[in-house]
C-alpha cells in the first residue's frame, strides 16, 4: 500500500457524496460518526438527530467496471430519540456519539450505537421470503374457522421483496453520569467498553442490568478535578488491555488482569511538553481527542488539536512518530479559543495495513499520513471536484510570506467546515469523509 | 523593550475597546492573533519576560474570554467537562503565572472587590473594572432598563477602557476574583450543577432563590446565573439529597 499519500503510483478519486446539497444545514443532519464493519461491506453513519444510516457495497456492474461497486442505502433508522431526565432536569440529545460494530457471527449484522447516556445494540437482518399456507390462518394472518379445516398443509416460503429490518436487542441504561465519549467492543467478542468524562465501565454484550466499573478518576471532591477521561479503546488483539486518553495529553494502558478496578494504569505514555513553545492554550491544544490502536495491536495513535502521533506500546516516553496536521493555526490559538474551534474533537483512523493514516482538520480539508515513506497529503472534500472519478488534487496551505499558486492562506480558510470523523475501508483503499451532513467516499484510482 | 508594533496595539486597544460594538467581532479577531503573534515574536527575540506588555494583554484576553465561557456554559448552553476543565484549567495556569509574576502583591485594595463579588458575582465588572463594581454593590439597585439589556458577549469588554489603563489593578482583580471565590464556585457548578444533581435553570426560575441578582439587575439574563453561594449551596444540597433518595428508592 505504498503511496498511499500521492505518489506516483497513486491517486484518489471522487467515488460518491451522500446527503443534501443545500445550503442551510439542518442542525440534525450533521453527521456525528462514520464506521465500516469488519469486512467493509457496511459503512454506517451516525447523526445529531439520532439517526444511523447504513450503505452497503454493491457489487461492480458490468456497464460500469471502471468503478468497484458503490455504496448504497441499506437501511436507516432511528436509533436514539430525545429524552429528558426528569430528577436532573437535563435534556438528553439523541445526537449519536459513537458507533460500533460487532463481528459478524450469522446472516445478521449487529451494531452498538450510543448517545451521551444510553447504549444500544441493534440487530440489522434482511428478509426476502415468507411463509405461506398456513393452516390456522389466513394470508391476511386473520385465524381461520377450524371447523372449515379439512385438511393439512405445509407452510411454503415464498419470495418477496428484500427487506432489511433493524431491531433494537439489548439497551444498556443508566450506567454513565458523564457524558459518554466512547464505546469499544473487545477482542473476545463478548464484552465492550464505554467511557464518559469521568469512568470507564465494562459490559456484557448480553446483560444490559449490570456493568463493572473498571476505572474512576472522580476525586471525592470535584474542586480538585483538573483532568478527564476523552477516549478510550480495547486492544485488537488482547482482551484484557485497554487505552484510555485524557484532557492532558497522556494515555494510560490498563491490564484487567492486575485488579479488577483498572484506576492503576500499567502504562503511561506522556511525552515531556516543549517549554520553547508553551502558551496558554499549551494544555488545551494537547488534549487527546482521540486514540486508537493499529490492526496489529503494535502501535496506537493518538489526535491532539494539532497533531497526529504514533506510539509504540512498547515506549512510553514519546511517539515513535508526530505528524502535524495543521500547525499553521498555532499562531491562530487565540480566535480559535475566542471562537471555541479549539476545543474540537477530531478523530483519527488507521488503513487497513497499519501503513498509513488519516484524520481531519478544517476547510473540508482532510490530512493523509504515509508512514513508510513520510510523505503526507492534504485533500479536500467538496462539491465542486465531485465529478465521477475526478482525481482529488493535492490542496495546500500558504505557511508564511508569499502565497503561492493554488495554494489558499490560513486568513480564508472556513472554520466552519471541519472534517472531525473520518474511517477507512478495513482492506481496501476506500475511504469515507463527514463533512457536516455530507458524507464522501473516495477510493484509489484504478488505472 | 516595547516594540512600536506592541505600542500600535495598545493605543489600537484602546480605541476598539471604547465603543465595543457587537459586530466588531472580527476586528477583535485580529487584534487577539495580533496580540499572539506579538508574544511569540517577542518569544523569539529575547527570551520573554513575563512582564511583557503584549503577553501581559494577551493573559488579560485570554482571561476574561475563559470567564466568559465559563459564564456562558454555566447557562447550560453546553455541556462539555471536558471543555469546563479545560477552561478552569486555564484559569489556573493565569493565576499561577500572576502569583510568580508578584502581580497579587499589587491587589490590596482590589481584594476587597473580590469579597463583594462573593455577593453578587457580576461578570462584567468583576473581571476588570474594580471601580465599577464597588459602585454598583453599593447602590442597591441601577435604574432598571425597560428595553432588554444587550448582553452579547462583547459586553464583557465594555470596562476594558479603564483596565487598559492599569492592568495591574486589573490583573490584580481578576486574581483576587479566582482567588477568593471563583474558583470554588465554578466547580460546585460544575460538579452539582450540571450533573449530579441538577442543571439548575428549573431552581433560578424559582426567582425566591435569588433575591439580589434579581433585585439588582432584573434585565441582565446573566445575572441570574451568577447567583450567590450560599444559596446555590442549599439549593444544591435539595437536590443532591432528593438524587440520594431516588437511588435509593430505584436500588431497593
Amino acid at each position: 500500500m505504498a503511496g498511499v499519500t500521492g505518489g506516483n503510483d497513486f491517486q484518489w478519486c471522487f467515488s460518491q457524496v451522500k446527503g443534501a446539497i443545500d445550503e442551510d444545514v439542518a442542525e440534525a443532519d450533521i453527521i456525528s460518526t462514520v464506521e465500516f464493519n469488519y469486512s467493509g461491506d457496511l459503512l454506517a453513519t451516525g447523526d445529531k438527530g439520532g439517526r444511523v444510516v447504513i450503505f452497503q457495497h454493491e457489487q461492480e456492474s458490468k456497464n460500469r467496471p471502471h468503478l468497484r461497486g458503490e455504496y448504497n442505502v441499506y437501511s436507516t433508522f432511528q436509533s436514539h430519540e430525545p429524552e429528558f431526565d426528569y430528577l436532573k432536569s437535563l435534556e438528553i440529545e439523541e445526537k449519536i456519539n459513537k458507533i460500533r460494530w460487532l463481528p459478524q457471527q450469522n446472516a445478521a449484522h449487529f451494531l452498538l450505537s450510543t448517545n451521551d447516556k444510553t447504549i444500544k445494540l441493534w440487530k440489522i437482518s434482511e428478509r426476502d421470503k415468507r411463509a405461506e399456507g398456513y393452516n390456522l390462518k389466513d394470508e391476511d394472518g386473520r385465524l381461520r374457522d377450524p371447523f372449515r379445516i379439512t385438511s393439512l398443509r405445509v407452510p411454503v416460503l415464498m419470495p418477496m421483496d428484500l427487506m432489511v429490518e433493524a431491531s433494537p436487542r439489548r439497551i444498556f441504561a443508566n450506567a454513565h453520569t458523564y457524558h459518554i465519549n466512547s464505546i469499544s467492543v473487545n477482542s473476545d467478542h463478548e464484552t465492550y467498553l464505554s467511557a464518559d468524562d469521568l469512568r470507564i465501565n465494562l459490559w456484557h454484550l448480553e446483560i444490559t442490568d449490570r456493568s463493572f466499573n473498571i476505572v474512576d478518576i472522580k476525586p471525592a471532591n470535584m474542586e480538585e478535578l483538573t483532568e478527564v477521561i476523552t477516549a478510550a479503546e480495547c486492544h485488537p488483539h488482547q482482551c484484557n488491555v485497554f487505552v484510555y486518553s485524557s484532557s492532558k495529553g497522556t494515555i494510560r494502558l490498563c491490564d484487567m488482569r492486575a485488579a479488577a478496578l483498572c484506576d492503576r494504569h500499567s502504562k503511561f505514555f506522556e511525552e515531556p511538553e516543549d517549554p520553547s513553545s508553551r502558551s496558554f492554550f499549551s494544555e488545551i491544544i494537547s488534549s487527546i481527542s482521540d486514540v486508537k490502536f493499529s490492526h496489529s495491536g503494535r502501535y496506537m495513535m493518538t489526535r491532539d488539536y494539532l497533531s497526529v502521533k504514533v506510539w509504540d506500546l512498547n515506549m512510553e516516553n514519546r511517539p515513535v512518530e508526530t505528524y502535524q496536521v495543521h500547525e499553521y493555526l498555532r499562531s491562530k490559538l487565540c480566535s480559535l479559543y475566542e471562537n471555541d474551534c479549539i476545543f474540537d474533537k477530531f478523530e483519527c483512523c488507521w488503513n487497513g495495513s497499519d501503513s498509513a493514516i488519516m484524520t481531519g482538520s478544517y476547510n473540508n480539508f482532510f490530512r493523509m499520513f504515509d508512514r513508510n515513506t513520510r510523505r503526507d497529503i492534504t485533500l479536500e472534500a467538496s462539491r465542486e471536484s465531485s465529478k465521477p472519478r475526478a482525481t482529488l488534487k493535492p490542496r495546500k496551505v500558504s505557511t508564511g510570506g508569499k502565497r503561492k499558486k493554488d495554494e489558499i492562506s490560513v486568513d480564508s480558510l472556513d472554520f466552519n467546515k471541519k472534517i472531525l470523523h473520518t474511517a477507512w475501508h478495513p482492506k481496501d483503499n476506500v475511504i469515507a469523509v463527514a463533512a457536516t451532513n455530507n458524507l464522501y467516499i473516495f477510493q484509489d484510482k484504478i488505472n | 523593550m516595547l516594540g512600536r508594533g506592541v505600542k500600535r496595539k495598545w493605543s489600537s486597544l484602546e480605541g476598539s475597546e471604547a465603543e465595543q460594538l457587537p459586530d466588531a467581532a472580527a476586528t477583535e479577531d485580529k487584534r487577539l492573533d495580533a496580540a499572539l503573534e506579538d508574544s511569540e515574536e517577542e518569544d523569539r527575540g529575547d527570551r520573554r519576560s513575563r512582564t511583557d506588555a503584549g503577553h501581559l494583554q494577551q493573559r488579560q484576553l485570554v482571561l476574561s474570554l475563559c470567564l466568559k465561557k465559563l459564564q456562558h456554559y454555566q447557562a447550560g448552553v453546553e455541556l462539555s467537562l471536558r471543555r469546563s476543565v479545560l477552561l478552569i484549567n486555564t484559569l489556573r495556569q493565569i493565576q499561577e503565572e500572576m502569583q510568580s509574576d508578584g502581580t497579587d502583591v499589587q491587589l490590596g485594595g482590589v481584594s476587597r472587590d473580590a469579597r463583594l463579588l462573593r455577593d453578587d458575582f457580576r461578570e462584567d465588572e468583576s473581571v476588570t473594572c474594580p471601580g465599577c463594581t464597588e459602585g454598583d454593590a453599593e447602590s442597591p439597585s441601577p435604574p432598571p432598563s425597560p428595553e432588554p439589556t444587550n448582553t452579547t458577549p462583547t459586553d464583557l469588554h465594555k470596562p476594558l477602557p479603564n483596565v487598559v489603563g492599569h492592568t495591574f489593578s486589573d490583573a490584580g482583580s481578576a486574581m483576587g476574583y479566582l482567588s477568593d471565590l471563583a474558583l470554588d464556585d465554578i466547580f460546585e457548578d460544575i460538579d452539582t450543577s450540571m450533573y449530579e444533581s441538577s442543571e439548575l435553570p428549573s431552581a433560578w426560575a424559582a426567582g425566591s432563590l435569588w433575591p439580589v441578582s434579581v433585585s439588582f439587575w432584573p434585565n441582565d439574563d446573566d445575572v441570574k446565573l451568577c447567583s450567590s453561594a450560599g444559596s446555590l449551596q442549599s439549593c444544591l444540597l435539595d437536590l443532591n439529597e432528593l438524587d440520594h433518595i431516588m437511588e435509593i428508592l430505584v436500588k431497593s
